[in-house]
């Protein structure tokens, strides 16, 4: 019975001491944090520092009372052995006359813009001094279907000043957020580090950093939850036809825009449209105002956000096929007396129409 | 037989508690912060101050503080709320101390106050090395928008260290009174009342003092940032004269605004234009180096040059004589030059 009681000492007592369990906690934190320089230190080389020059409103320049964004240098990363860099298009929101760029070795090369998606915010740029660009190989990759909500995820940037870039620390929120276009994070994600990369803990690329927000596809939304807690990341796992279409300068991606202005129906599902833009897909459709949209894309349409979600999804130039409610006066009275079929049609989304004085997609959103 | 089955059961037993004391490990690897920052957090509570002066308009009148000494010195960050007629100090065991301004330095926005104790304070060490690194985690004590009184203890929040820098001196000065170096964190320290505040790293070191909240102008972001513990050291022990930056000045002031490079940069009347080469007199160092309308000055004394303002202001305090690289793009090239300015007739 002694030697019972010596042997469940011998190994009840070094595991079972409040301050050993402080001991190995305190590790595993230095461990974390060792883990996090050396995520950094594996992607800094890919990193690289866009400096922008003149443009709309630039410095000094406010628009609409307040002092416009991103006009610091911003952060971008090499792709391939070619010269690219993928990086966002808020970065250009001044439209600069130059974009220089500083790679890793602190070089400055002259790069130019290639092609943009807007529906996600980014896009390329392409230095085209590229002789004695250094050779950083390929970065990896983090795998789309292994991420896990939870796990580690840090975000850099070089919008501090510093050729150092600033990191955050945070966890995956969620995947596939924006009709899956994005992966979302609570890493602090701000003007400082839009176009750099979220990584995970083994320094592989996750995604890049862009300022979004589901209810609106403005080239500056999003930016009013900068360091929030709500930030957005566009995962470049699977994103190599992506990248290889915005290599030419002339591509433009654009988001999906249908062209009507709907509210929730009060006497039944589907949204109730107040109106529709002329020439807009939802036109081509054959829809009009007073129609009522019961689906698209298959998939039930009651409310604002349902509907922004699905068309999240798509890109203009795509189809999706359409159901809604025509009624020949427009009005519940001649619904309610039969007056009304439905119809399905094939819609074909166009881009988002330009502001004629552009201030209105340049707009920078209100922060404090 | 007896004698085996004893050891059979202590085997078993083995298994159990080695069992049980993984479980252990797990919940300690696992709870990482939960076991390790909370007695760090009560450790550091005694040591934090709250400091109310003055409100001015849309000014507050609070802030948060640390103790550095014993006998009741209390670093917070400068501000107007100052300059009221009394500074009070509220410490952890919500006793008010009527304080005095020791001295204040509106380069670093530090503020050194002293308050009369009876008895010795719990006080943090300032150390004169940098303390913590990139990627350490922190945790940020304070008193953002003034959620604690009297005894109530400061807000804590956790971060890393995103980046240990100075805030360069791009950055536009009527944005950032701070100048030096300082420790970028990535909890979302930038609040009113939090400047003052203790940001700790996970040994209860103090990494350094929560600054005076500023946004910046290259981002139109607020920056959440520390002034490092050896930097408050030197505030606090006087080794920072106020006017440390003005000899300086004064040695550039002779030489200001007398370099002449013979460059006519190209002009709307705006002052935000990208600095493109109109004209380059005739023998000047410009035209030496064979600068030729409509190259873009990109970068001079190191300095990236983005508008005919920004150009300016550097060929300004360059010194006739001195040499300089200059970067200027032509074509879809960057050329590295070095360039002597002459002197102005």
């Amino acid at each position: 019975m002694i030697r019972f009681t010596i042997i469940l000492f011998s190994f009840a007592l070094p595991f079972s001491s409040v301050d050993d369990a402080v001991g190995q906690s305190a590790e595993t934190m230095q461990a974390t944090s060792k883990a996090i320089r050396i995520a950094a230190a594996k992607i800094e080389p890919f990193l690289v520092t866009i400096e922008s020059y003149g443009g709309v409103g630039t410095k000094q320049g406010k628009i609409g009372g307040i002092r416009k964004q991103g006009e610091g240098n911003t952060t971008g990363i090499l792709v391939g052995a070619e010269g690219y860099v993928i990086t966002s298009t808020f970065n250009f929101v001044s439209r600069p006359l130059i974009i220089t760029v500083v790679t890793s070795d602190g070089v400055r090369r002259v790069a130019r813009p290639m092609g943009r998606d807007d529906s996600r915010k980014i896009c390329l740029l392409k230095i085209d001094d590229v002789d004695d660009l250094p050779d950083v190989g390929a970065c990896d990759i983090a795998k789309l279907d292994k991420m896990k909500v939870g796990q580690w995820a840090l975000s850099m940037g070089v919008g501090y000043g510093d050729k150092s870039p600033a990191v955050s620390l945070g966890i995956i929120s969620a995947k596939n957020r924006i009709g899956g276009r994005a992966v979302q994070t609570d890493a602090n994600i701000s003007p400082a580090n839009y176009g750099g990369p979220l990584i995970d803990i083994r320094g592989n690329l996750i995604g890049i950093c862009v300022p979004l927000n589901p209810q609106s596809s403005a080239v500056g939304a999003g930016v009013e939850w900068y360091d929030s807690g709500i930030g957005f990341a566009i995962p470049m796992d699977g994103a190599e036809a992506l990248i290889e279409r915005l290599k030419d300068p002339e591509v433009r991606i654009a988001p999906a825009f249908l062209g009507v202005k709907p509210t929730p129906n009060t006497d039944g599902r589907g949204m109730f449209v107040e109106s529709v833009v002329s020439g807009s897909a939802a036109a081509s459709a054959g829809l009009t105002a007073g129609d009522i949209i019961l689906e698209l894309d298959g998939k039930p349409v009651d409310d604002m956000l349902t509907l922004r979600q699905i068309l999240n999804r798509f890109e203009s130039g795509a189809e999706a096929e359409i159901k809604f409610l025509k009624t020949a006066s427009g009005s519940a009275e001649a619904r309610e007396n039969g007056e009304s079929n439905t119809v399905t049609a094939t819609v074909k989304f166009l881009p988002p129409p330009q502001p004629k004085d552009g201030t209105d997609l340049l707009a920078p959103p209100k922060i404090r | 037989m007896r004698n085996k089955l004893i050891t059979l059961r202590v085997f078993f037993f083995g298994i159990f508690v080695l069992g049980g004391s993984c479980l252990a490990q797990q919940d300690g690897n696992c709870f990482a912060q939960t076991s390790v920052l909370p007695p760090l957090i009560d450790r550091c509570q005694p040591r934090m101050a709250k400091v109310i002066g003055a409100g001015v308009g849309r000014v507050d009148g609070y802030a948060s503080g640390v103790i550095v000494s014993a006998d009741g010195l209390i670093l917070t960050s400068q501000g107007v709320f100052l300059d009221g007629r009394q500074v009070r100090v509220e410490l952890s065991d919500g006793k008010s101390y009527s304080a005095t301004i020791l001295r204040r330095n509106r380069t670093l926005q530090l503020a050194l106050l002293k308050i009369e104790v009876d008895r010795a304070l719990d006080y943090f060490q300032l150390s004169g090395k940098p303390v913590g690194e990139k990627g350490d985690w922190v945790v940020a004590l304070s008193n953002a928008f003034k959620v604690a009184n009297e005894s109530e203890p400061m807000s804590a929040m956790i971060g890393i260290i995103a980046l240990r820098s100075t805030i360069e001196a791009r950055l536009n000065d009527r944005d950032v009174a701070y100048k030096g170096p300082l420790v970028l964190i990535d909890a979302i320290t930038s609040n009113p009342g939090a400047g003052g505040g203790a940001v700790i790293n996970a040994d209860g070191q103090l990494v350094g003092m929560i600054g005076k909240l500023i946004n910046s102008s290259e981002t139109n972001t607020r920056i959440n940032y520390a002034v490092p513990s050896s930097t408050l050291k030197q505030f606090v022990e006087d080794q920072i004269a106020e006017t440390a930056s003005t000899s300086n000045d004064q040695e550039g002031a002779e030489a200001l605004g007398k370099a002449y490079l013979g460059i006519v940069l190209f002009s709307l009347g705006s002052r935000n234009d990208p600095a493109y080469v109109d004209r380059v007199r005739r023998a000047s160092p410009a035209a030496k180096l064979r600068l030729r309308p409509d190259d873009l000055i990109v970068a001079l004394d190191g300095v990236q040059i983005g508008t005919v303002q920004e150009y300016q202001k550097v060929v300004d305090r360059l010194k006739p004589g001195v040499e300089v690289p200059i970067v200027f793009k032509r074509g879809s090239k960057l050329q590295r030059m070095e360039i002597t300015p002459g002197e102005k007739k």
